[in-house]
């Protein structure tokens, strides 16, 4: 067969595929519909073994070109995947996020300890010796807080350039998260990056700490952090877990080569990520409006944050245990 | 082959068990596209910020969260969109794919989103364009964690008009690869010099029993052949 007789018979399958692309891609949505996706279906592998026959006879370059075009978009159109949608959150939410937090457990205990020990080394430094706390954080920044959980302050916790409980709602989203992330990219520098935002994170938390026990400020300032500290502190122990995971699988990559195994590791802990990002939301929406208030009394603070933080570790080590 | 060598075309299998041919894109156009983008967020933030700024707190909270959005979500968002890139990417002809070939995940998406952060590092991209330019499929960190690759969205087409000569029959059987060969010359004509053509066609005249001869005469001649094998009787 010669090219221009086999461009001849199969050319209007190629024309045809192609137009049927061009309504998928740039159509309206009611022309879409009207797509047969058998129709595409089948001229898509006719298609794919006439660039096999093409390749195989060294058919002219644009014969070639044009098979491999129309082959190309249209796998991009079949194998297209659609998985966001309600049905995929809520699977997110009940199984897949708790249970990668449990198989990272080992990542977990080590992100926890790495945020611990310098919250608790500073915490009891700063308390006994408060002048330390300037080798941590600038001089501005400790009055800042000083002020920020004073008695007489109108909202806890609230910035001075801060006006309402909104303002500082936006604030914490697009801190925190923030915060979050980068814990977990970083650890793809063989998990060094992890290991300095949760040690550094953890250290500013315990001098902040330290200082303002040692000023007297502890009544105001455990009761504003104990509620949302169970989903922020947790989950920025868990982005740093997942960052951990993608370090560890760059230095110890096993049976696999290391951006084999990389690949896994990112493809696995990124679901932690997905739940971390939805519990930071949780935590911005706490800290703004309910830790901030100051006519709720602690006592109330207290017995809400001991449900959520018993909420959210027995989410995290009970549920979807028996869900494949 | 010494196009092998040289070509930075990554194969994919199809389980139709065709190979398809991407084409990464290296780090100019990528460059041109970061870019491009940066403006039209740049662009909508100025715009955010005109309308909520006066709106007071709950204005800036929003803004807040809209700038969160457009620095973490903004390439996820349009990745995951039919057309699989940016609007900058798109400009410059690029788009998103697994390097499989397979349209991008949601997951693979967010996650070469997220470790952007990575190769934003230590400056202005170090470590992403580092990577980029050690690499031979252009993989920045994120790609190579999430396994995608930014590829030429398609290839020009070479569709070439053959001047209509008369077509001579190839005085010796020809193999497949020679026939190849002949007709790819025929293709490029339009695009050579006269004399170039000659000298390049001189190399195949003993398709057309021309051996040792070279000039205008015997590249018509050679053309001819190669109508002659894309079926013109």
């Amino acid at each position: 067969m010669t090219p221009l007789h086999f461009e001849q018979l199969y050319g209007a399958e190629w024309d045809e595929l192609a137009s049927l692309l061009s309504r998928l891609h740039r159509g309206k949505r009611k022309d879409q519909e009207q797509v047969s996706g058998e129709r595409l279906a089948v001229l898509y592998r006719r298609a794919c073994e006439q660039l096999a026959l093409a390749r195989a006879r060294s058919y002219p370059a644009y014969i070639v070109d044009k098979l491999e075009q129309v082959t190309s978009e249209a796998h991009q159109a079949i194998y297209q995947r659609r998985e966001l949608g309600f049905g995929r959150l809520k699977q997110l939410a009940a199984v897949d996020f708790p249970q990668a937090v449990r198989a990272h457990a080992v990542y977990v205990w080590v992100a926890l300890a790495v945020f611990l020990v310098p919250t608790l080394v500073l915490g009891t430094v700063v308390y006994f010796k408060p002048e330390i706390v300037l080798s941590v954080i600038d001089a501005d920044t400790v009055a800042d807080f000083e002020s920020m959980y004073s008695q007489d302050a109108d909202a806890i916790g609230r910035l001075r350039t801060a006006d309402t409980d909104w303002q500082m709602f936006g604030f914490y989203i697009r801190n925190n998260i923030g915060v979050a992330f980068q814990c977990f990219a970083s650890g793809l520098f063989a998990g060094v990056g992890s290991l300095f935002f949760l040690g550094y994170n953890g250290a500013l938390a315990g001098a902040v700490a330290g200082y303002l026990t040692e000023h007297g400020l502890a009544a105001t300032f455990y009761s504003f952090v104990v509620t949302h500290s169970a989903f922020e502190l947790t989950a920025i122990v868990l982005s740093g877990a997942a960052g951990l995971r993608i370090g560890h699988s760059l230095l110890a990559p096993g049976r696999r080569t290391r951006a084999q195994a990389l690949v896994v590791a990112a493809r696995e802990s990124v679901v932690i990520i997905y739940g971390v990002a939805l519990m930071l939301l949780i935590a911005a929406a706490i800290e703004a409006f309910w830790s901030s208030s100051q006519w709720i009394v602690p006592p109330v603070k207290y017995g809400v944050a001991a449900v959520c933080w018993t909420g959210v570790l027995s989410y995290l080590t009970l549920q979807g245990r028996n869900a494949r | 082959m010494t196009t092998q060598v040289l070509d930075t075309t990554v194969e994919a299998e199809t389980p139709e068990g065709i190979l398809l041919e991407l084409r990464p894109a290296g780090f100019v156009p990528r460059v041109y596209a970061f870019l491009i983008d940066f403006i039209i967020r740049i662009g909508i933030m100025w715009v955010v910020a005109i309308i909520t700024v006066p709106m007071g707190g709950f204005g800036i909270a929003l803004g807040l969260i809209l700038y969160f959005g457009l620095e973490w979500f903004y390439p996820v968002f349009f990745e995951l969109s039919r057309s699989g890139a940016t609007p900058g990417k798109k400009s410059m002809g690029l788009k998103v794919v697994m390097d499989n070939g397979l349209p991008i995940t949601p997951a693979a998406s967010l996650t070469r989103n997220l470790l952007r952060t990575a190769d934003f590092l230590p400056i202005l991209y170090g470590f992403g364009l580092l990577s980029m330019l050690l690499r031979k499929d252009f993989k920045r960190l994120g790609d190579l964690a999430a396994a995608t690759l930014v590829v030429y969205r398609s290839r020009p087409i070479t569709r070439s008009t053959l001047d209509q000569v008369q077509p001579l029959a190839p005085v010796r059987p020809l193999s497949l690869r020679d026939q190849a060969a002949v007709i790819a010359l025929a293709a490029r004509a339009p695009r050579l010099n006269g004399e170039r053509l000659d000298e390049l066609a001189a190399l195949a005249a003993t398709v057309s029993g021309d051996d040792g001869r070279q000039g205008p005469e015997v590249t018509r001649r050679v053309l001819a052949v190669a109508q002659w094998l894309l079926g013109r009787r």
